[in-house]
């Protein structure tokens, strides 16, 4: 069985061959040996190093625990669409979103300006805390949808850079 | 137990410290309401009381911080106590006051010990009248640019900025420079109005390399003042304390003993009674200068459980039932070395920002001295409204060295899918040569973690392999699921704690 998985630019391609409570897995030029523990918990070995991974499927998301790291990856639905889009929004450098749901506090930048990369361009209020949010890339500030006061989500930029 | 000390205690509080009192009262075998807001309808909290009543909706001004809604539940539900835990109104001294008027006992300290330690300015002219060393430069509060400017350029920079009515990082700012300055009075003022509904703030000198050492201490309504040593909370992120540990590295038995003394001192001069915690900072020199004192049960009071063996939220309880403290405290000592992680639901690779979701998979670390203190399981949903903290991860070990192995397996082995946690992060500083080497200072973070990265590629290929069994078995794991979701969480048949341990099944 094939399956491919996406975690921000890296896509990995997985061959995978039930075998008795498990599955032998080649990605590349590497062979695992996944056996299962318990409900989402499997024995991942790779050249003759066993690590304990937490694995769960959650709509076109994996979350992944390995060794402390969490990941998660998306899995691409199988009509090829790119499942739940990248993680992280890093594709997307032209456009600033708030890292959740909260309040903007202010805005540092107006439109027109010059921005350097990691430069701070706003504040959100979110959980009590403030949050600066800062320019993935160098560029120019095309558009700012939201006054400083406003509550955003996720879904609507908050800057668009012309990068 | 032969007498119950409060006939049902309403648990004023939400998460993981909710849990913990609730917990406490079993062992007392006192029964316990909690209140929830429409966000906590699922809760552990709300399902593990011996009741549980809708508060309001889930924004805490109409919810958590409602005393008359609280009150009124107590009363109805037949409370004779109330437990506040810490946030919410731990500190408001309205609370403790508006509790005494309805006939309620409040399970804390005294309103006047809670408004003159509320106030940072007023605290410490006062500590410094009961011969308590306090931070050179203080300045009084003032909202004027020029002031602060003056006593900026006094004392030298850095400088620190401070919320009057502060606490928790909130409302702080470290100035480097002149031109910093109005920037970050004017930030600190908005955070500070926003979290404490008072934007007065005021500047002192910044320390630097300074450690944040605190002591536990205890006051009955007898006469009788104890400490329970020392704390260190040095590892910071943005004030946040994430890691707790005592003892500390940086104190000697004499300098121990001093603080000690002067912790007592403060409570005694602010006519303290119930649990409280007074920080100091440490400099390089071993000289301590008083911060604040807190006014409630500590995020971070179980490291001190696990070396002392004393339970504080029971003795809170017994206090305000106006017991004597417990005589096995009186000449109580330090046993080992415990540390305390903090378990945010954030992302520690994406500049720390909160993260919400449902808990897809949860599996508590377990073995000889390891505690989690959760207020979350399997299935809970992790929302925006509240502070993201969703468990603490305790350990207990002979020695310094051995409780820090301890705590990176047990992180390695707490197991939370769904959401990000800081996990990986915590591993990391615990793991941090620096760490080992005990030179915990409160800019640790932005001195030696600034830098870092976490080489994922190998856990890549890796977390694939598994994702793809986890893939074929979808089918299968759903219904496995679902069963288990069915089944009694351990959270409701777990039962009584035993010494702040809970009980494996």
């Amino acid at each position: 069985m094939i399956q491919h998985f996406n975690h921000q630019d890296t896509t990995l391609e997985t061959s995978a061959e039930p075998r008795d409570n498990g599955a032998d897995v080649v990605i590349g030029n590497n062979s695992f040996s996944v056996s299962r523990i318990s409900d989402g918990k499997y024995s991942v070995e790779l050249n003759g190093v066993r690590h304990t991974v937490c694995c769960v499927i959650r709509g076109d998301r994996a979350y992944v625990d390995v060794e402390g790291i969490l990941l998660e990856l998306s899995i691409p639905s199988e009509d090829g669409n790119a499942g739940g889009g990248d993680i992280g929004l890093a594709g997307e450098k032209d456009k600033i979103y708030a890292p959740m749901p909260g309040k903007i506090v202010k805005l540092l930048v107006k439109e027109g300006d010059e921005v350097a990369e990691k430069q701070p361009l706003v504040i959100v209020e979110a959980m009590k805390m403030e949050n600066q949010v800062n320019a993935a890339a160098a560029g120019t500030v095309r558009k700012i949808n939201f006054s400083d006061g406003d509550q955003v989500d996720t879904d609507t930029p908050i800057i668009e850079l012309e990068i | 137990m032969a007498e119950k000390l409060f006939r049902k205690i309403l648990v004023a509080n939400r998460g993981e410290i909710a849990v913990r009192i609730i917990n406490a009262c079993r062992l007392l075998n006192i029964p316990t309401l909690a209140i929830y807001s429409t966000a906590d309808i699922d809760a552990v909290h709300a399902r593990l009381a011996d009741e549980a009543v809708e508060i309001g909706p889930p924004p805490p001004l109409e919810s958590y911080l409602a005393i008359d809604k609280i009150i009124a539940a107590a009363k109805s539900f037949g409370c004779d106590a109330v437990h506040p835990g810490y946030g919410f109104l731990a500190e408001n001294p309205l609370f403790p006051e508006k509790c005494e008027q309805a006939g309620l006992a409040f399970i804390g300290p005294p309103a006047d010990a809670m408004r003159l330690m509320g106030n940072k300015v007023e605290a410490r002219a006062k500590m410094a009248g009961a011969g308590v060393p306090i931070i050179p430069g203080m300045k009084g509060a003032g909202a004027d640019l020029r002031m602060f400017e003056n006593a900026a350029f006094e004392s030298g920079f850095p400088v620190l900025i401070k919320a009057a009515a502060g606490g928790g990082g909130k409302g702080m700012r470290i100035v480097q420079q002149p031109g910093e300055l109005q920037a970050s009075i004017e930030a600190a003022m908005r955070e500070a109005k926003k979290a404490f509904g008072d934007d007065t703030v005021y500047l002192e000198k910044y320390i630097e390399n300074p450690r944040h050492i605190e002591f536990q201490v205890l006051a009955d309504n007898h006469g009788n003042t104890i400490h329970l040593f020392e704390r260190e909370c040095s590892i910071q992120r943005r004030h946040q304390k994430i890691i707790e540990e005592t003892p500390s590295v940086a104190l000697t038995p004499a300098l121990r003993s001093r603080m000690g003394q002067a912790a007592v001192r403060s409570a005694e001069a602010a006519g303290y009674r119930n649990a409280g915690t007074v920080e100091f900072l440490v400099d390089k020199n071993g000289g301590f200068y008083f911060l604040e004192m807190n006014t409630r049960i500590q995020v971070e009071h179980p490291v001190t459980e696990m070396t002392t063996g004393a339970d504080l939220v029971v003795e809170q309880i017994r206090i305000a039932a106006g017991k004597e403290i417990s005589e096995y405290l009186i000449d109580i000592t330090q046993r080992g070395h415990a540390i305390e992680c903090r378990i945010y639901a954030e992302d520690a690779e994406d500049n720390f920002f909160p993260s919400s979701g449902d808990i897809l998979y949860y599996e508590e670390p377990v073995g000889p001295g390891i505690r989690v203190d959760s207020g979350v399981t399997g299935g809970t949903t992790v929302g925006v409204e509240y502070d993201p903290i969703l468990a603490k991860l305790v350990v207990h070990a002979p020695t310094r060295e051995l409780a820090i192995a301890k705590m990176i397996n047990a992180l390695r082995e707490y197991k939370i899918l769904g959401i990000k946690t800081s996990k990986k992060f915590l591993i990391d500083v615990l793991s941090h040569p620096e760490f080992h080497a005990g030179r915990t200072y409160t800019d640790f973070i932005d001195q030696n973690m600034a830098d870092r990265k976490v080489d994922i590629v190998p856990a890549l290929e890796v977390a694939a392999a598994a994702s793809s069994l986890a893939m074929m078995e979808k089918p299968k794991a759903a219904t496995a699921s679902n069963t288990r979701a069915s089944q009694p969480s351990p959270w409701q048949t777990i039962g009584a704690w035993e010494i702040g341990m809970r009980i494996s099944k």
